[in-house]
């Protein structure tokens, strides 16, 4: 077996062109997967992140009440003892802050039109530690005087014509179920890259609502935000963790982590994932075409030498693994080829990122059917790496079969007499 | 002692609709220890006769006897396993594997044989390799000595195993003259000292001259079987 394994690794190097063109073809193959494997599953977690960080949180916990009516957003069935429900949830080493918010349906109104919105009563200060929304501000965050003011989307404030400094008209039900309407100023616009929350979402603060809603600080869901993974399954893990501590130590609420609340994107994500197989698959066919290529010519060539090896009594399986060798030896070097330039790709993505708010400006990028903009980061998908690199010389392997089973059946004479 | 019989061997070789004869009824006795060319011009049948003696080919009719073993009948896997443990082959063009180095060349059949530690392989191959005079040159390539060098190294490698026949199709044909002497003495000076029995082809009347035995074959049958 060294033999033929010495046979064949030294038949590669003499002839290094065509070894490195075959061997090329493959890593290129395996490194475009991989790279933009790591891309695009970036792509996605951009989406995620931004879903999680703009409108969902990692968990959301509520009353069991308000969870049987939350479609409805209804203000009476409030959580009590937050303190005891934050101190539960930072036992857990993986939660980074809670913060508490309320939602309700409302009405703005410019006295020439009016649009439903779906409006959000947050802590301000403990809002940024959970949600990013002042990253997708224009105009001003709230102000320490914050009793009339609101920050809406802003293609909402388009439909609505106004502008941050200007005042608009809100209607909603308070917690009693009254109607109730009061101005507000506009103090900013947020431009996020989730479009129902750009068209329908507006922001008031405690202070504001507890006046305009008859609020007394209700709190009807808190927000949990989670300290930040590079794997999103390892992410995703960690909420379950979260919601298993809820369960077992707040019985008595309902909680959802973002694998419940960004079910649909999730499902889109996974469907996605397909895209590479067959990105792959075309990769893989072309090497193993120049694969078959390559130990097609090298059987040619060393057809005499095939007829001397077969005269001297080595059999046609010891034939067959000699150029198969060659394949998988290709197959290897490519492989590996791939695999570096591989792993240095997702190295620099996942450490530098890519910038596409400064390659393509304004533009975003439409993923998984929520956008995505700022600088992307890779993600790491090692099984996907080990896989690859697998497949890789399996293909080579299966590729190399035909042409060294060629090699072996040949007729030992015929084989001496080939020029 | 017989080391070979041929008994009224024939072969028909089918190019489309024609049959051509290739062998029509050779029959041969070789003793151990010959030192015996076979001669004829083109088409005369000569190559066939060695591929069908060197087990390389089957006859369509006849026996092929080795050492009183009928092999004529056998499949190429039983040939293949014949081949590997007695007969050994000298090519024209040298057919040297040129990835391998001159003693790895050497080595080559018995690693074939997969019989031999790599100790007594290395130890056989390099005595044969001082015996036909190419100590020193071990770890060459083939594209790193000259022609007759290679046909040495060629020879070494038949003769590694200690094969019962050894078949030469044209071993000086690509050779000079002073080469070709040296190759033929280096061949005769084995036959005589090992006893090994060597069958050549050849058109080269330098070869023809040191033959003990010359047969003369024409249009697929002996013509004459001469002893000298």
């Amino acid at each position: 077996m060294k033999t033929i394994i010495t046979i064949a690794f030294r038949n590669l190097l003499r002839h290094k062109r065509r070894t490195f063109l075959t061997g090329i073809v493959i890593s290129f193959g395996l490194f475009i997967y991989i790279f933009m494997d790591s891309i695009m599953s970036g792509l996605d977690r951009g989406s995620m992140d931004n879903l999680i960080n703009l409108s969902t949180s990692a968990v959301q916990i509520y009353t069991k009440e308000y969870d049987e009516n939350k479609e409805s957003y209804p203000l009476k069935y409030g959580l009590q003892d937050l303190d005891g429900i934050e101190k539960t949830l930072l036992t857990h080493d993986r939660v980074k802050s809670v913060t508490p918010r309320t939602k309700f349906l409302g009405e703005l109104s410019n006295y020439e039109e009016s649009m439903p919105v779906i409006g959000t009563v947050v802590d301000p200060d403990r809002d940024k530690t959970v949600f990013k929304l002042i990253e997708h501000l224009v105009g001003n965050y709230f102000s320490e005087k914050s009793e009339r003011q609101i920050i809406l989307g802003k293609d909402l404030a388009r439909e609505m014509g106004v502008e941050p400094g200007g005042f608009i008209t809100m209607y909603a039900l308070t917690k009693y179920e009254s109607r109730n309407a009061d101005d507000f100023k506009v103090v900013g616009l947020f431009n996020t890259t989730d479009p129902a929350l750009n068209k329908s979402g507006v922001f008031i603060t405690f202070d504001a609502a507890n006046s305009f809603l008859d609020l007394e600080n209700t709190v009807t869901e808190m927000n949990v935000q989670l300290k930040r993974r590079i794997n999103f399954d390892d992410l995703l893990d960690d909420m379950e963790e979260v919601l298993d501590l809820v369960k077992k130590d707040l019985p008595g609420l309902s909680a959802y982590s973002f694998k419940q609340l960004g079910a649909g994107i999730l499902a889109l994500v996974k469907g996605k994932k397909n895209w590479g197989a067959g990105m792959t698959l075309v990769f893989l066919l072309i090497a193993a075409v120049g694969i078959v290529n390559s130990v097609l010519m090298s059987v040619y060539e060393r057809i005499r030498e095939v007829g001397v090896l077969r005269a001297m009594g080595m059999g046609g399986k010891e034939i067959t693994w000699m150029f198969m060798c060659e394949g998988i030896m290709i197959g290897f070097v490519g492989s590996l080829g791939g695999v570096i330039l591989g792993v240095i790709s997702v190295i620099i993505l996942t450490t530098y990122g890519w910038p596409l708010d400064k390659i393509y400006g304004d533009m975003y990028i439409d993923t998984a059917g929520f956008p995505v903009w700022g600088t992307i980061y890779g993600e790491w998908n090692i099984p996907l790496i080990i896989g690859v690199f697998l497949f890789g010389i399996l293909t080579a392997l299966l590729a190399s079969i035909p042409p060294a089973r060629k090699a072996a059946k040949m007729e030992v004479t015929s084989a001496l007499r080939f020029i | 002692m017989a080391v070979l019989e041929l008994k009224d061997v024939k072969k028909v070789f089918k190019k489309g609709d024609q049959e051509v004869h290739a062998l029509r009824g050779v029959t041969l006795t070789i003793e151990k220890g010959e030192f015996l060319s076979v001669v004829g011009p083109s088409g005369s049948g000569k190559t066939t006769l060695l591929n069908i003696t060197g087990c390389l080919d089957t006859p369509t009719s006849g026996s092929v006897i080795y050492n009183g073993k009928e092999l004529g009948r056998m499949k190429e896997k039983g040939l293949s396993d014949y081949r590997k443990d007695n007969i050994a082959f000298i090519f024209q063009s040298y057919n040297l594997i040129p990835v391998l180095t001159v003693k790895e060349n050497v080595e080559l059949p018995l690693v074939i044989e997969k019989k031999h530690s790599k100790q007594d392989m290395a130890e056989r191959a390099l005595e044969i390799i001082e015996l036909v005079g190419l100590k020193g040159m071990e770890n060459r390539l083939p594209r790193e000595i000259s022609g007759g060098q290679e046909q040495r190294v060629a020879i070494a490698r038949a003769l590694v195993k200690k094969p019962l026949v050894v078949l030469a199709d044209e071993p000086t044909a690509n050779l000079d003259s002073e080469t070709a002497e040296e190759v033929i003495a280096l061949m005769q000076k084995i036959n005589q000292e090992r006893q090994t029995t060597f069958v050549f082809s050849t058109h080269d009347p330098r070869m023809q001259k040191h033959a003990k035995r010359e047969i003369v074959l024409r249009d697929g049958t002996v013509k004459s079987d001469e002893r000298k």
